[in-house]
């Protein structure tokens, strides 16, 4: 019966919506604008060190992004010495190849990297619902076909979940933010055995 | 430049490059991306051991080293290290040559460059663009400006995009002893 009790608990638990399991409310009311400032001025060179952990391996470079236009973003990736590892761009929701270096032109990586990079990119996602808990808003967006929460508290945007099913498939941590630059950002994958941590230099 | 000058040139590196045993300089990078407002400035210490020990410790804005020694690449990012052996990569093993040769600028190989030789104020300037077809698709040529003495001041890297990687030495030291833990791992 207690087996019973705890397995009907986890199923509860685990059909619940991403909200729910974290203590969020729907609300009607909110008085944040979403909106994700952390690559959005044109004028600056976003360079980071980046460290990237991927099924035990690490490797390191230099990551950059520059946003070009509205709705237009380069993101270029290159080892410290100074050699691209691969060119993004996006342009109205549309990913270009500029250059891959041959071994990492491999499709699953390049999907994995496309959701996530237009997450860290997209200026102004649809709302589709807000939530609210006693210190933060919660908002509901969709990118790419794909389900996202964005969390801010103060009006400020320091989490990012991508779910499948309510359950957290990729997070982006903010944080040292200041004037809408970000210091650190982490991003982490639970489905795959991958780490994104992004240092600004 | 003439045909006698720059043949010239090639001998008077050449003949550096055989009594060069080791090289500390200070380096500044430069990666220009064309649509930065501003190339992606580090710097750092490199050394040099006859014929193809090579060592970039950057310690600005970051400090990262990475160490070419016996077909494997050494790599200490931030305390945190890691080795790739490079003997298996033909091209990895074709840029190690080509990163050791350039700092004395020692790659006069006609067989693997279509060369071109400038004079400029401080000396002169040498393009070699790879003939290697997989090779220039990484690199579309090579810049080696040299000073007066024939040292290498200054190497660029150009992509096939023309955007491109800089170089640039100072304080060069000659056959001075560097200590072994330099190039330890």
């Amino acid at each position: 019966m207690r087996f019973l009790l705890i397995s009907l608990f986890l199923l509860t638990a685990s059909c619940a919506s991403y909200p729910k399991q974290h203590n969020f409310k729907e609300t009607s009311t909110h008085n944040f604008q979403l909106e994700n400032p952390y690559f959005s001025n044109p004028s600056i060179d976003y360079v980071y060190k980046s460290d990237i952990k991927v099924f035990n391996k690490s490797f390191s470079g230099i990551f950059i992004v520059k946003k070009m236009a509205n709705q237009h973003h380069r993101i270029v990736f290159t080892t410290e010495m100074g050699n691209k590892l691969f060119d993004f761009e996006f342009l109205n929701k549309n990913f270009k190849i500029n250059h891959i270096l041959p071994e990492m032109n491999k499709k699953p990586l390049i999907n994995t990297l496309k959701h996530d990079f237009f997450a860290l990119i997209e200026q102004k996602p649809t709302p589709v619902q807000y939530y609210s808990d006693e210190k933060s808003t919660m908002i509901k967006s969709e990118l790419l076909n794909k389900d996202f929460y964005y969390i801010a508290k103060n009006k400020q945007l320091y989490k990012i979940a991508r779910t499948n099913k309510g359950k957290e498939k990729v997070t982006f941590l903010y944080s040292g933010i200041s004037d809408n630059i970000a210091s650190q950002i982490n991003i982490q994958h639970s489905n795959i055995n991958l780490n994104i941590h992004l240092k600004k230099l | 430049m003439s045909t006698s000058e720059s043949i010239a040139l090639q001998e008077k590196v050449k003949s550096l490059a055989e009594t060069t045993n080791t090289i500390s300089a200070n380096f500044v990078q430069y990666k220009h991306l064309d649509f930065l407002s501003n190339d992606i400035e580090s710097s750092g210490k490199l050394s040099f051991k006859s014929p193809d020990m090579v060592k970039w410790a950057y310690n600005k804005p970051f400090q990262y080293s990475v160490l070419f020694k016996n077909d494997m690449l050494y790599i200490n990012n931030e305390g945190e290290k890691n080795n790739i052996d490079i003997g298996s990569n033909k091209l990895f093993k074709q840029l190690n040559k080509l990163i050791s040769s350039s700092i004395t600028g020692n790659m006069f190989t006609t067989e693997e460059f279509n060369i071109n030789y400038y004079k400029n104020e401080k000396g002169s300037v040498v393009y070699f663009s790879p003939k290697d077809e997989k090779f220039a698709k990484y690199i579309k040529e090579f810049h080696i400006n040299f000073n007066h003495n024939a040292e290498v001041s200054a190497v660029k890297m150009i992509e096939p995009s023309n955007d491109y990687t800089l170089i640039q030495f100072s304080n060069r030291i000659t056959n001075q002893n560097i200590p072994d833990a330099v190039f330890a791992h």
